[in-house]
C-alpha cells in the first residue's frame, strides 16, 4: 500500500511541474504529433497570394532542438502565434492558412536596420524578402562562428553572383575570400579580424573543443594559459608561444585571419551605392579595419568564444597567409629598405665626392704623363 | 686624339632591350614605392598603381624573355659567365681600380671587346641580377598577382607573407640598383659616354 501512494504522490507533483505549460501554451509536442510525420504535405492552394515556402508539412525534430531557437526555448506557437489551441474535433485542429511568421516581433532591431535597406526598397517592385529568404526558419544556427565563405554562401551568394560586379576591384576572389560582403556593403557596421585555426592535415577548420581538448584545459582556462603577462590580450610574443604549444600537441595549424562584421542589426543595412570602392580605407597603415582582432574557438551551436589579441600580430610572420597590402605589411622589412637604399644612395655619392676631390691630383697626373 | 676608335659592342637587340627595361624598372619602381606604402605616399591612387604595377610587370616578363632568348640564341650569354681561371684576380684588378686607380686616373684594367663586354665584378653582378633576382621577383610577382589562382604554390613556399618578403626585399634591393648603376654608367671616359653607347651601339676605344 505504502508504495502505491508515494507512486500517486510523485504522480500528483509531477503533473503539477506540467501544469503551467499545459494551461498556458499549446506544448510543441502537440504539434510534433503530427508534424513528424514525414509524409504529411498540404493541398496545393488555388490561390496564389496563399502559396507558402514548402508544401511539405514535416519538421526534423531533431535539428529543430540544436536550432538556436529552441535552445532559446522558443515553441512552435511563439512564431506560429495565430494558433492560439487546438481543437481536436476538427480534421486540421488549427486554420489550414496561418499567418507569415513575424520575425520582427522578437528581433526589433534587425527589422529597423532592414527596413532601410536595398532588400527592403524590392517591396516597392512587388518583390517581398522576408527575413527567411535568407535565414531560413526551423533551424536557424548561431552565426558568430561562421567562416566568410560560409557566410557568403549562406546568404549572399544565394541569389547574387558577386562574380559579376566588382571588376574594378583586383583579385576580386581574393578579396571575396578575405572580406565579408557586408564589410563592405553595410558600411555603417563595425567590422573585426576573426583568427582561425585551419587544420593542414584535414584541410578543415578546428572548431574551438578540438583546440581545447588538445590543450588539455576547459574554455575558462584558455586565455590564462596563452595570456602569461596578464593583461586580458594575446600579444605578438604570447601568440607565438600558443602556436608552439600546439605544434607540440601535434596540432599542425596555418592561422587564418578574415575580416567579418559584428553581429549587429546594422549589419541588415545593405545600401545601394553605400559600399566603399576606395582602396585606401583598408589598405594603408593606420586603416580601421585591422584595430580590433580576434582568436575564435567556435562552438558546436554556432556560436563562438572570441580572445583579444593585438593588431601586431597581423604583421608578423606567424600570419603566414594574411597580407592586405599597405594595411599589414611587415614594418622591419621598410626599415631594411631605408638601409639597402640610403647604403646605394651613400655608395654612389661618396664615390662621387672622392672623385671630385681628387679630380686635381688626376689632372697633374695627366700633365705629368703628357710631359715626359 | 688619334688612338682614338669605335666598336660595335651592343647590338640593337640588347639596346632595345635595355631601355624597356630600364623605363619598366623605373615605372615598377615608383608604383612599387605607391603600392607599399598606400595611405602615406600620394603619387596616384593605389588602384591606379596596382593596375600599371601589374601592365608593367607582364611587360618586363615578356622583355626578359626576348633577352633570354637572343643571348641563347646567339650563343652570346657567355659573356654573363666568368673564367674561373681568371676571374679571382681580375675582379681584385677591378676592385682596385674603383677602390683607388680611379682616383689617380689609372686606366680601366678591363677593356671592353664585344665578346667580353663586362668585367668581371659584372658579370658576377649580372648573372645574379639575371638568372637568380629578377627571375625570383617575376615569379614572386606573378603569384601576387591572382593570389587566389597560385594559392597552391603560395602555400607550399610558405604563405603570402614569405613571397611578400621576397618581393619587397628585392624591390629595395632594385631600387638601390637603380641608383647605383646610374652612378657607375656616367665612370666612362666622359659622363656620358657610356649612356651615349647605349643608344648608338658604339663605344669609344682609347
Ligand atoms: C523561429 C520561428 C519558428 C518556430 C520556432 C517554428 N516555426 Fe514553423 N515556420 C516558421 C516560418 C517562418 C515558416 C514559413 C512560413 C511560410 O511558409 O510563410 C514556418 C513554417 C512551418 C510549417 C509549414 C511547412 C514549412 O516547413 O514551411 C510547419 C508545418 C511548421 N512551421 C511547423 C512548426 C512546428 C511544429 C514548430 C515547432 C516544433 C515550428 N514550426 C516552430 C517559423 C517558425
Ligand atoms: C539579405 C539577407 C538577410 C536578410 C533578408 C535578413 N538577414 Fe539577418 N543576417 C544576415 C547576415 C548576412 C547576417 C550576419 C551573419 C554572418 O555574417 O554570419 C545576419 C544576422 C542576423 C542576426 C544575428 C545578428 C544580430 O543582429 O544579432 C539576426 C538575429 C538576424 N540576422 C535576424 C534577421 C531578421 C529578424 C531579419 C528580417 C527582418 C533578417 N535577419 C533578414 C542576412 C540577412
Ligand atoms: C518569439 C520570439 C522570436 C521569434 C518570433 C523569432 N526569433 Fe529569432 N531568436 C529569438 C531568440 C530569443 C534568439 C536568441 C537570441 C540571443 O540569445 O541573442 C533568437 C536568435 C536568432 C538568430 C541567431 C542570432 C545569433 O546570435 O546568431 C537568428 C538568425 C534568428 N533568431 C532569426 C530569426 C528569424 C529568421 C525569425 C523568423 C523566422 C525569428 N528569428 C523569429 C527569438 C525569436
Ligand atoms: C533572397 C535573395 C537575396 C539575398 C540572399 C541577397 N540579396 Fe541582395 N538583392 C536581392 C534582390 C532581389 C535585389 C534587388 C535587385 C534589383 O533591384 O534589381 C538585391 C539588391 C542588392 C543590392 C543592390 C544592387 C542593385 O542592383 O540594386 C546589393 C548591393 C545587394 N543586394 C547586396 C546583397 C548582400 C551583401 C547580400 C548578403 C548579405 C544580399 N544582397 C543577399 C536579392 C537577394
Ligand atoms: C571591397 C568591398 C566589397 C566587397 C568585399 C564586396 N563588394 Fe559588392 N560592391 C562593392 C562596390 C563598391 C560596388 C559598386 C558600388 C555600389 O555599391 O553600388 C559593389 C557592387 C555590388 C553589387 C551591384 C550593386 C549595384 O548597385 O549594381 C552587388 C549585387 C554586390 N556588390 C554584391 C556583393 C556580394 C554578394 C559580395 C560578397 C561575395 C560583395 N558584393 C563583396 C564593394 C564590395
Ligand atoms: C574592405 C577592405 C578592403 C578594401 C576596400 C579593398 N581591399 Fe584589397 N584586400 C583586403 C584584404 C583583407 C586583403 C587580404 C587578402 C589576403 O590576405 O590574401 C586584400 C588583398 C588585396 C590584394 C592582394 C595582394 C596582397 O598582398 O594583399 C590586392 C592587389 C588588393 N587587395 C587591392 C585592392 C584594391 C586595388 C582595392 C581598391 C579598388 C582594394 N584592394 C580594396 C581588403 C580590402
Amino acid at each position: 500500500m505504502k508504495t502505491t501512494s508515494l507512486f500517486h504522490l510523485l504522480f500528483i507533483v509531477f503533473l503539477s511541474c506540467l501544469w503551467p505549460s499545459v494551461l498556458l501554451a499549446t506544448d510543441n509536442s502537440e504539434c510534433m504529433d503530427c508534424h513528424s510525420d514525414e509524409g504529411l504535405t498540404r493541398e496545393a492552394a488555388g490561390d496564389v497570394s496563399l502559396s507558402r515556402m514548402s508544401d511539405q508539412l514535416f519538421l526534423d525534430n531533431d535539428k529543430f532542438h540544436l536550432s538556436v531557437h529552441h535552445l532559446n526555448e522558443i515553441s512552435c506557437v511563439d512564431c506560429h502565434s495565430d494558433i492560439e489551441e487546438l481543437n481536436y474535433d476538427n480534421e486540421i485542429p488549427h486554420k489550414a492558412h496561418l499567418e507569415p511568421v513575424n520575425c520582427t516581433a522578437c528581433h526589433e532591431a534587425e527589422g529597423e536596420a532592414f527596413s532601410q535597406s536595398v532588400h527592403m526598397e524590392i517591396r516597392g517592385k512587388g518583390i517581398t524578402m522576408q527575413c527567411y529568404a535568407c535565414h531560413g526558419y526551423h533551424y536557424v544556427k548561431r552565426l558568430a562562428s561562421a567562416s566568410v565563405a560560409e557566410r557568403e554562401n549562406l546568404f549572399c551568394l544565394k541569389c547574387h553572383n558577386a562574380d559579376n560586379y566588382h571588376d574594378w576591384l583586383p583579385q576580386k576572389q581574393a578579396h571575396f575570400a578575405f572580406v565579408e560582403c557586408t564589410v563592405c556593403h553595410a558600411p555603417t557596421v563595425p567590422s573585426h579580424i576573426h583568427l582561425n585555426f585551419y587544420d593542414l592535415v584535414t584541410n578543415k577548420f578546428f572548431n574551438g573543443n578540438q583546440i581545447i581538448e588538445a590543450l588539455g584545459i576547459g574554455f575558462d582556462e584558455f586565455l590564462p594559459l596563452i595570456d602569461t603577462n596578464k593583461d586580458n590580450i594575446i600579444n605578438t610574443n604570447e601568440f607565438e608561444d600558443l602556436l608552439l604549444i600546439l605544434r607540440q600537441k601535434n596540432i599542425y595549424t596555418e592561422v587564418h585571419a578574415e575580416l567579418v562584421v559584428e553581429l549587429e542589426p546594422i549589419l541588415h543595412n545593405v545600401i545601394k551605392g553605400g559600399s566603399t570602392n576606395e582602396c585606401e580605407k583598408c589598405h594603408s597603415a593606420d586603416s580601421p579595419l585591422f584595430d580590433a582582432v580576434a582568436i575564435v574557438l567556435t562552438l558546436e551551436d554556432g556560436s563562438a568564444e572570441h580572445y583579444e589579441v593585438e593588431k601586431d600580430v597581423l604583421n608578423s610572420f606567424s600570419m603566414s597567409s594574411f597580407s592586405a597590402l599597405g594595411g599589414t605589411r611587415v614594418k622591419f622589412l621598410d626599415k631594411i629598405g631605408l638601409l639597402v637604399i640610403l647604403g646605394g644612395i651613400c655608395g654612389a655619392g661618396g664615390h662621387l665626392f672622392i672623385r671630385l676631390v681628387t679630380a686635381p691630383l688626376r689632372r697633374r697626373n695627366k700633365e705629368n704623363e703628357q710631359d715626359s | 686624339m688619334a688612338n682614338e676608335k669605335m666598336i660595335y659592342i651592343h647590338p640593337a637587340p640588347v639596346r632595345v632591350w635595355h631601355w624597356v627595361n630600364a623605363a619598366c624598372f623605373v615605372l615598377l619602381v615608383i608604383t612599387g614605392f605607391q603600392i607599399r606604402f598606400a595611405g602615406t605616399l600620394g603619387l596616384m591612387p593605389l588602384k591606379d598603381a596596382i593596375n600599371i604595377h601589374n601592365y608593367i610587370g607582364f611587360l618586363t616578363i615578356a622583355n626578359y624573355s626576348i633577352w633570354l632568348y637572343y643571348y641563347f640564341s646567339t650563343g652570346k650569354i657567355k659573356i654573363y659567365f666568368p673564367n674561373p681561371k681568371t676571374f679571382i684576380g681580375n675582379a681584385i684588378k677591378q676592385i682596385q681600380y674603383y677602390g683607388f686607380g680611379i682616383f689617380l686616373g689609372k686606366p680601366n684594367p678591363h677593356v671592353m671587346t664585344p665578346e667580353n663586354k663586362f668585367n668581371a665584378l659584372q658579370q658576377k653582378a649580372y648573372a645574379a641580377l639575371m638568372f637568380v633576382f629578377v627571375p625570383a621577383q617575376m615569379i614572386t610577382g606573378v603569384f601576387m598577382w591572382q593570389l587566389k589562382t597560385y594559392s597552391n604554390y603560395i602555400d607550399q613556399l610558405g604563405g603570402i607573407k614569405v613571397i611578400d618578403t621576397i618581393h619587397v626585399i628585392l624591390f629595395f634591393f632594385f631600387a638601390s640598383f637603380l641608383v647605383i648603376h646610374c652612378y657607375l654608367a656616367t665612370l666612362g671616359h666622359t659622363p656620358l659616354a657610356h649612356f651615349k653607347a647605349m643608344f648608338t651601339g658604339y663605344e669609344e676605344h682609347h
